[in-house]
């Protein structure tokens, strides 16, 4: 099933549909929310749904509905901004160990194994420790370790190509490494690549809720859709159905970008 | 942290139950003799100490646990006034710079050494001149400590100091077994060895302390526990499911869950308390080297807002160190500085920083809460306010040793004497005094409290005027009062009410 054909299925409909309203949120969030989302009015704090306030407000009066739409553009460029990191540190070395020799494809397998024995989270936390607590640091420290599941999905994409016979006569009539892989090779990676994308993002955005859940990346009063589901679960006596709001629209997102990333793969979901 | 019962803790438990079933039917569910057995051990979410040595421990509120394994001639009652305990009574000298102690005889440290007179002036000694000694600003004033016998203690003052009872009830007179710290000095902050109620058994840094009974205590007739855990403060969220399962038998709580334990059936006591939420400000850090960006920043608070968010209400808003009912308190200080945003704008027009916004840094341990609150109300006041989160882990070594920080969102964890918390806020070499300046007049103020006998008629308006004195002339601005939020489970007893150190004299667990 081509790509086009995928993207017509109803669960990559749906799919594209989220992220089309997530896209939308993560350019226009902070301008289309009802409120300031960091205003303040602690005699307003921790009230229930309301016309004025949808999602209710939050410990210090804030609406929490301004807050998740301008905590948006924040947690999905941070997210993106990883799994770019990821495809840059992982696509070309993938590529580069099948064809630059033995002891590059050595090296770089070494490398890749070393780095998948990190763990994200803790990785990302050491990193800010050190870098200082910022979510462009957290979030090339998760690209960095992104890197070697592109790295991987690449090789073995390409690794069939190397001995294709249309591969193979090319070589043959003299076209270089770079054609090659311009016109023979490239084509055929990109939807596996674009497929591991898709999911990696779903990951990430998972990361970025994580780590800003721990206070790591962006400071208060920022907000974001980790932040706000941390503050939402301090006061679960007072309002125990608000944490859902924020985990929600987080299990949305990584669902719809792993529908869609499913929808796409190549002999995926029919 | 496990919250399961553990296999150990439920045999220990149905043994518990056993011993009390038994003690039942012989009259008094849970006796303890003069020394002798008692039962139930009490599982206490409050926190664990930066070090089990009280020369060197760094954190105010430590004494809490450390007065459970450490115990000092005199201690607080409920009311704050220093009474007997390893010592039976004192007198002072007619001029107020000798003072004798006289000790109970036969006492013993936990390591079965002999707790005399020479015991308690090695200790004492080791407080004021060890090289690492965080106390020994306090013991600045003791000149001498000599003990002609046995069971008295002479201690010789440099200057005439009324306070030093109340002193010695905290942490800077519990008083260590000499033998251990000649021994290893160093071992002391995980192995601690005093002739408090109980003795430590176990204990796992940031997790975990395990105490049992100690037989030799002085009052070991009043403790009723046959031991106790001490745990982390438990998370706000959790704290109510944790004291429902068993997990703890007694935790701390903040404001917001008393709602929720109580609904869950968990009686709560709200108890006064001398801690106190306050802004440590370095006056010789920009912009607070210009006193009316420092006297616009007291006007910028709203404490009121700041007590509603942090406390849901529990305690009172805060113009100075005290809380209401001590007797520094002073009526005079009320309001002074009530929230005007207005004038705080116009002092810092008059600064000289002119109308631009004055940018100040927010230090924090913690970010959400009264710092996200402050930033807002800094804003709404001329200045241009943003938050640093620092580690708790280097918060001491920043803001208390290198004093790098202009503003620091902190806690007050009290003192036993007034004189001793006012050093520590506003002494040239107070932990809570970045700036490092005390003006004269303060000194003079506090000199005048130090001579003041403690039952003197003129006492507390000699104290409240020195506590007048340093709200006018010190930066701290101090926020609200913190009282001390206990949820326990229905088989505790209830908690006695002390203001400063958390005791557990009659307290059981059936």
């Amino acid at each position: 099933m081509s790509t086009l054909t995928a993207v017509r299925l109803p669960s990559a409909r749906l799919a594209l549909s989220v992220l089309a309203v997530v896209t939308f949120l993560a350019v226009a969030g902070g301008t289309v929310a009802p409120h300031d989302p960091l205003l303040q009015d602690p005699d307003l704090a921790l009230r229930g749904p309301s016309l004025i306030h949808p999602f209710g407000t939050d410990y210090l009066g804030r609406d929490v509905f301004s807050r998740l739409l301008a905590g948006t553009g924040t947690t999905v460029v941070a997210a993106l901004e990883s799994v770019g990191v990821g495809l840059a540190l992982g696509v070309l070395p993938g590529l580069a160990s099948l064809w630059l020799g033995r002891t590059v494809e050595w090296v770089l397998l070494r490398a890749v194994d070393a780095v998948m024995t990190l763990p994200f989270i803790v990785f990302a936390i050491a990193v800010t420790g050190i870098l200082g607590n910022g979510l462009s640091q957290a979030m090339v420290a998760i690209g960095v370790l992104f890197a070697p599941l592109f790295f991987r999905v690449t090789r073995a994409a390409g690794l069939s190509l190397t001995r294709a016979h249309y591969v193979e006569a090319a070589e043959l009539f003299g076209a270089s490494r770079w054609r090659i892989l311009r016109t023979h090779v490239w084509g055929k990676v990109v939807p596996t690549v674009a497929v591991t994308a898709a999911q990696a993002t779903g990951g990430a955005l998972l990361a970025v809720s994580s780590l800003t859940f721990l206070g790591i990346g962006v400071q208060p009063p920022a907000p974001t859709w980790g932040g706000v589901l941390a503050s939402e679960l301090g006061f679960l006596s007072q309002q125990p159905w608000a944490p859902v709001i924020p985990a929600a629209l987080i299990m949305v997102a990584v669902a719809a970008l792993n529908a869609l990333a499913d929808a796409i793969r190549p002999g995926g979901a029919a | 942290m496990s919250s399961s019962l553990t296999r150990r803790s439920f045999l220990g438990l149905g043994a518990a139950a056993g011993t009390a079933t038994l003690l039942a039917a012989c009259g008094d569910g849970t006796v303890a003799g003069p020394g002798g057995t008692a039962g139930g051990t009490l599982k206490w979410g409050w926190s664990t100490v930066t070090s089990w040595d009280p020369v060197t421990s760094s954190a105010g509120w430590d004494v809490h646990l450390l007065s459970l394994v450490y115990a000092g001639l005199t201690k607080l009652d409920e009311k704050g006034n220093a009474v007997p305990a390893l010592a039976t009574g004192w007198k002072y000298d007619a001029a107020g710079t000798t003072l004798t102690f006289t000790l109970r005889p036969g006492l013993k440290f936990s390591d079965g050494t002999a707790l005399d007179a020479t015991a308690v002036k090695k200790s004492l000694e080791r407080g004021r001149d060890f090289p690492k000694s965080l106390i020994a600003a306090q013991l600045a004033n003791v000149k001498s400590v000599t003990a002609p016998d046995a069971t008295t203690v002479v201690i010789g003052l440099a200057q005439a100091d009324y306070q030093i009872p109340n002193l010695f009830a905290g942490k800077t007179g519990m008083i260590v077994s000499p033998a251990a710290f000649e021994a290893d000095a160093t071992a002391l902050a995980t192995k601690p060895v005093g002739a408090g109620p109980f003795t430590l058994t176990a204990y796992v840094q940031n997790a975990k302390a395990t105490l049992t009974r100690n037989p030799d205590y002085w009052d070991a007739a009043n403790i009723k526990l046959g031991g106790f855990e001490a745990y982390p403060l438990p998370e706000p969220a959790t704290v109510v499911a944790a004291l429902q399962s068993g997990q703890y038998d007694v935790a701390q709580i903040p404001g917001s869950q008393v709602e929720a334990a109580k609904a869950a059936g968990l009686p709560v006591q709200v108890i006064p308390s001398l801690v106190v939420a306050v802004l440590d400000v370095n006056i010789a850090k920009k912009p607070f080297d210009d006193p009316k960006v420092t006297e616009a920043l007291r006007y910028a608070v709203d404490r009121a807002a700041l007590l509603k968010t942090a406390q849901f209400g529990h305690g009172d808003v805060a113009y100075q160190p005290f809380p209401k009912g001590y007797a520094g308190y002073s009526n005079s200080l009320e309001g002074i500085y009530q929230h005007n945003p207005d004038k705080a704008k116009q002092l810092l027009a008059q600064s000289s920083y002119g109308t631009s916004p004055v940018e100040v840094v927010i230090t924090t341990a913690k970010a959400e809460g009264v710092p996200e609150q402050l930033q807002s109300q800094l804003n709404a006041a001329g200045f241009k306010a943003t938050i640093e989160v620092i580690p708790q882990a280097q918060a001491t070594q920043l803001v208390y040793v290198q004093h790098s920080k202009a503003l620091f969102v902190d806690q007050f964890a009290g003192r036993d004497s007034a004189v001793q918390a006012f050093q520590v806020l506003f002494g040239k070499e107070g932990l809570m005094n970045p700036g490092r300046q005390t003006p004269p007049e303060l000194a003079d103020a506090l000199a005048k409290v130090s001579r003041t006998p403690l039952d003197d008629p003129s006492y507390p308006s000699v104290l409240q005027a020195a506590t007048a004195v340093a709200v006018k002339s010190m930066p701290n601005v101090f926020l609200y009062s913190v009282p001390r939020i206990l949820a326990r489970r229905a088989n505790v007893s209830a908690i006695p009410e002390f203001t400063a150190v958390q005791r557990f004299e009659g307290v059981t667990v059936s």
